[in-house]
Formats: structure tokens, C-alpha cells, sequence
């Protein structure tokens, strides 16, 4: 079973999927920290339909659809952090609001739209195997981008994931750094379109981080567990759809959903918890 | 450099068409610790939000005698610590109670430059000095109310600000849980004497080093002197709008009414 998987990797169309599988998988997996523990699930889904309503238009002017989806998911961040920072609109309701929005424009330019709509719905899917190196070296910038923001700003993050307005007190760049994420996350989820799509990447941007949770109280092991169970569902996914001849987007949030199963059910976190509460009622 | 610490002169602050705080004033002197007391909607946090820099205002606010906007600079923001309310964490959240306090060193550390062990040190040794090393390596969600509101202190002092501002620090804590927060407030202020603002609603517990309460009334100061005056049935009374009594046995402040 092995031999035959090597071979394959030296073809060029594999050796992107294999290389772009890993880069979604840590990009994906990275962000997810935020969106889990900001409590933000809906933040994917806003900015995968962002790219959507961006690619539907960008067919409509005659402009290339990834990069409208990818300007789009730029404008949708660019918009969410002012907007989630009123008072008067709670966060989720925002996402949940701007998520409609974006919805009935895809919908209003997919029923104006009278050529073919394959070059939009391939967005909604993906396809790892008909990458082109451009679509590779976008996600590789941009997964480098986010690798050396979580270096650079770990202290900061970790100030703005616990509290934001406490971190805002202690004099930390909160809103920068809150911005950047969104920003990010917007960039992670339009270069990823072309690998799982916009409707597979919500679990890649919620599992490995909801992993993570069930594991360590460490931070930092917190990225690193997260990292790890996105860039392992990738690749056994892939390699799954490769040898079971399956789509590789569902091969690969099925096994993110078989790798959290297992966190969840080993979780030395729960067991602590259920080891506490019963010593409180003893 | 000027004596008053917080200058706030006719400040108002407006959210829609309501109006949360009507041109109060209060000049707050370096080292003083000062109650701010009022019912529920009284304008309390909304004071404190102002001086923390959460809130957008009309009207003057200095401190240390530089004029501040709700727009402020990372050295602005380290002068200023600040307490927050008792709030859930959630029992998961990978963070340790020394990692809470040391978020606090964070502004101060500056961007691109590494905490360091010796930060990890720093808020060990103050952990140390506020009897909280106990509970340095255990994850922050799941210590009692009590013990994260004094993690959430050493968080404040970690930060070494000039004042410190806290909101509500005892809510929502038992009796007992509450005196304790209360000492270690007052062995803050004793030992660093700092200047200090103590929102409340409940004047029955408050540190003993405070000396001076400000009243607020629907967003109004309704009087601002000496702790004795302000805690008087009279002056309670018009406070609440209930007949209200108060008096003193060994020491401590109880309250009466119908």
C-alpha cells in the first residue's frame, strides 16, 4: 500500500494537493484557536460566503472570481471589526447578520447570472487536485503570514483571547491585533477555497481547535495540538480519498471529526472536571 | 506635577438618546482611596469607564494632569489599572492563574520583546506576596469567584499603574470571600499607596482605608465628602428614596430598615 502512494506523490498535480493539504491544514488549524476560544464559529461561514458573493460578482463584471472572493473576504473583515465592536450588536449576531447579507447577494447575482455558475459552485466545494501553482504559493504566503503573526504577537494574542478589554487596560494593541485576526481569517478561508471550499472549511476552522480544548491548559500547546490534529486531518483525509477513491473535502473533515471524537472521549481535561465535581459533592 | 491625580470636570456621556452620566465632577488627590456608591443604573461604571478610557465623553478629564480622551497611548493605558466585575471563565480556557497576571505586565513588556522567565518570576513573587502562590499553576476557570477576583487584582498591580480602578470587585461573592478581597485591597493601598476608585452599590462592605465617597444619583453626584456624612441614614436615605438607618457596633456599619 505504501509503494504505490510514493509513486503517486511524484506526479506534480499530487505534490501540490500534498503540499496544499499541509499549508490548509496548519492555516485552518492556527485560526481555529481564535474562532474557538473568541467563541466566533460563525466567522467561517461569514467569510467563506463573502468569498462566494464576491466570486458570483466578480463573474457578473467579467472579473476573475477568485480574486473578487478574495478582495470580498478582505472587505467583510474590514467591516466586522468596527461593526462587532459597537455595543449595541452583540458579536454573533453581527456574524450571524453579515453571514444573511452576504447570502442574498450571492443568491441576487446567481439569479442575474445567465452564463454557466461551475466557476462559482467549484468555490463552495474545491478541488485539491486541479490546483495550479499560483493557487499554492497564495496559500503558502498567507499560511507564513499567519505562522509568523502567532510568533511574533503570541504574548498579545493570549492577552486578547482571555479578555479584550482587559488586555485594552494593560495598554496591549488590542484592536490591532483583534483586526489582524479577522483579517487573517479572512485571508485563510479565500485562499483556502480553492483546496476544501467554502462550505467544508467551517469544520476545519472549528475542529482542531475544539481538539485542542478538550487536551491542554497550555497556550502554547494549545497551537501546537491544534496545528497538528488540522495538518493530520488533512493528510489522512487525503490520502483515505486516494486510496478509497472518495472526495477528498469530506475525507478530510471526516477524519477532523473522528480526530476530535477521540480528544473528546480521552479527554484528560473532562475526566479532571468530572474528578472535581464529584469530590465537591463527596 | 499636580497634586490631583483625577480631574474630571462636567463630564457627561450620552448612549443614544439616554443620558448615563450628567456633567459629574471629581477631583480625586494622589494616594486617596475613593468609594463611588449609587443604586444600580447610577451612572457608577460608566465613571469608572470614562477614567479607564472605555468610554467616549464630553467634558475634561486629566490625569497627572495631562488631558485624556477615550483615545489613549500605551503609556496612558499603563498608569491606569483597572478590576473588573467577577466574570465567568470558561472551566477549559488554557490559561493558568500566573498566566492571568502575567497578561497584565504585557502592555508594559511592549510589542516584540519576550516576557522572559523573569516575568513568570515577577508575577510568582507578587502571587507570593498577595497569598495567591497556591494557585499560580492551576488553570484560571476553575478557581472559585473569590479566588479569581484576587488573581484579577494581581493581574491590575502586576501592571504597576499609578491608579487603580475597581468595578464592583466584590459582587456576587459570600460574605466571607468578600472581607478577604476587601483586606487585601486595603493592604494594597496601605503598602503601595495608591490612588484608588471603589465602585460599589453595597456600602455595608468597604475597605477600611476609605475615608471619602462620592454618591451618584441617575447619573448625578448627589454628594461627595467624608465616608461618615455620605454613609448617614439622612443622606442614604435620599440616595435610595426608602427610609433608611444606619449605625455602628464594634466598628463595622449595618443598615436598617422597614
Amino acid at each position: 500500500m505504501i509503494d504505490p502512494l510514493v509513486d503517486v506523490l511524484t506526479y506534480p498535480p499530487i505534490q501540490r494537493a500534498a503540499l496544499a493539504c499541509v499549508l490548509c491544514g496548519a492555516s485552518c488549524s492556527l485560526l481555529s484557536v481564535f474562532v474557538v476560544l473568541m467563541k466566533m464559529p460563525l466567522i467561517g461561514v461569514s467569510m467563506s460566503h463573502a468569498a462566494f458573493a464576491g466570486a458570483v460578482l466578480g463573474m457578473l463584471l467579467d472579473i476573475n472570481p477568485f480574486l473578487s472572493g478574495f478582495v470580498m473576504c478582505l472587505v467583510a473583515a474590514g467591516a466586522l471589526g468596527p461593526l462587532s465592536d459597537r455595543t449595541d450588536l452583540a458579536p454573533e449576531n453581527m456574524l450571524g447578520i453579515l453571514f444573511s447579507f452576504l447570502m442574498g447577494i450571492a443568491f441576487l447575482g446567481m439569479g442575474i447570472l445567465t452564463r454557466t455558475k461551475a466557476g462559482v459552485l467549484n468555490l463552495m466545494w474545491g478541488s485539491l487536485l486541479t490546483l495550479s501553482g499560483f493557487d499554492v504559493t497564495i496559500l503558502a504566503v498567507v499560511t507564513g503570514v499567519l505562522v509568523l503573526f502567532v510568533a511574533v504577537f503570541f504574548k498579545e494574542i493570549r492577552a486578547v483571547l482571555f479578555n479584550r478589554r482587559l488586555a485594552r487596560a494593560s495598554g496591549v494593541p488590542e484592536r490591532m491585533i483583534y483586526y489582524a485576526l479577522l483579517f487573517l481569517t479572512g485571508a485563510v478561508v479565500s485562499s483556502n477555497l480553492a483546496t476544501v471550499g467554502g462550505l467544508l472549511i467551517f469544520a476545519l476552522l472549528v475542529q482542531p481547535g475544539a481538539t485542542a480544548l478538550q487536551l491542554t491548559y497550555n497556550m502554547k500547546h494549545f497551537f501546537l495540538i491544534s496545528a497538528a490534529s488540522g495538518i493530520g486531518a488533512c493528510a489522512s483525509g487525503l490520502v483515505i480519498s486516494y486510496i478509497f477513491d472518495l472526495p477528498s473535502g469530506a475525507s478530510v473533515v471526516l477524519m477532523a471529526t473522528v480526530i476530535f471524537a477521540a480528544a473528546y472521549l480521552f479527554s484528560p481535561k473532562r475526566r479532571r472536571a468530572r474528578l472535581t465535581e464529584r469530590n465537591r459533592i463527596i | 506635577m499636580s497634586e490631583h491625580a483625577i480631574n474630571l470636570d462636567s463630564v457627561t456621556v450620552r448612549k443614544t438618546r439616554t443620558v448615563l452620566l450628567e456633567s459629574a465632577s471629581l477631583h480625586v488627590t494622589r494616594g486617596e482611596l475613593v468609594g463611588v456608591i449609587g443604586p444600580n443604573g447610577a451612572g457608577k461604571t460608566t465613571l469608572l469607564n470614562v477614567i479607564a478610557g472605555f468610554e467616549k465623553f464630553e467634558g475634561v478629564l486629566s490625569i497627572f494632569g495631562r488631558p485624556e480622551t477615550h483615545r489613549r497611548s500605551r503609556e496612558s493605558r499603563l498608569r491606569v489599572g483597572y478590576v473588573p466585575q467577577s466574570f465567568p471563565v470558561d472551566p477549559t480556557f488554557p490559561i493558568l492563574a500566573v498566566e492571568a497576571v502575567m497578561t497584565g505586565a504585557i502592555g508594559r513588556t511592549g510589542l516584540f520583546r519576550s516576557p522572559g522567565r523573569r516575568q513568570r518570576e515577577e508575577a510568582m513573587a507578587l502571587m507570593e506576596t498577595m497569598r495567591l502562590a497556591h494557585l499560580a499553576a492551576r488553570p484560571l476557570g476553575q478557581l472559585s469567584g473569590g479566588e479569581r477576583q484576587k488573581v484579577s487584582l494581581a493581574r491590575a498591580i502586576i501592571q504597576r499603574p499609578d491608579i487603580l480602578l475597581m468595578d464592583e470587585p466584590t459582587a456576587n461573592l459570600d460574605i466571607a470571600v468578600q472581607k478577604e478581597v476587601l483586606d487585601l485591597i486595603d493592604e494594597i493601598h496601605r503598602k503601595d499607596g495608591l490612588t484608588a476608585l471603589f465602585v460599589t452599590h453595597d456600602f455595608t462592605m468597604l475597605p477600611t482605608a476609605m475615608r471619602r465617597a462620592v454618591l451618584l444619583d441617575r447619573g448625578s453626584v448627589l454628594f461627595d465628602g467624608d465616608i461618615e456624612t455620605a454613609l448617614s441614614g439622612e443622606t442614604l436615605t435620599r440616595l435610595f428614596r426608602y427610609p433608611l438607618e444606619t449605625f455602628r457596633r464594634n466598628g463595622r456599619r449595618f443598615i436598617s430598615y422597614d
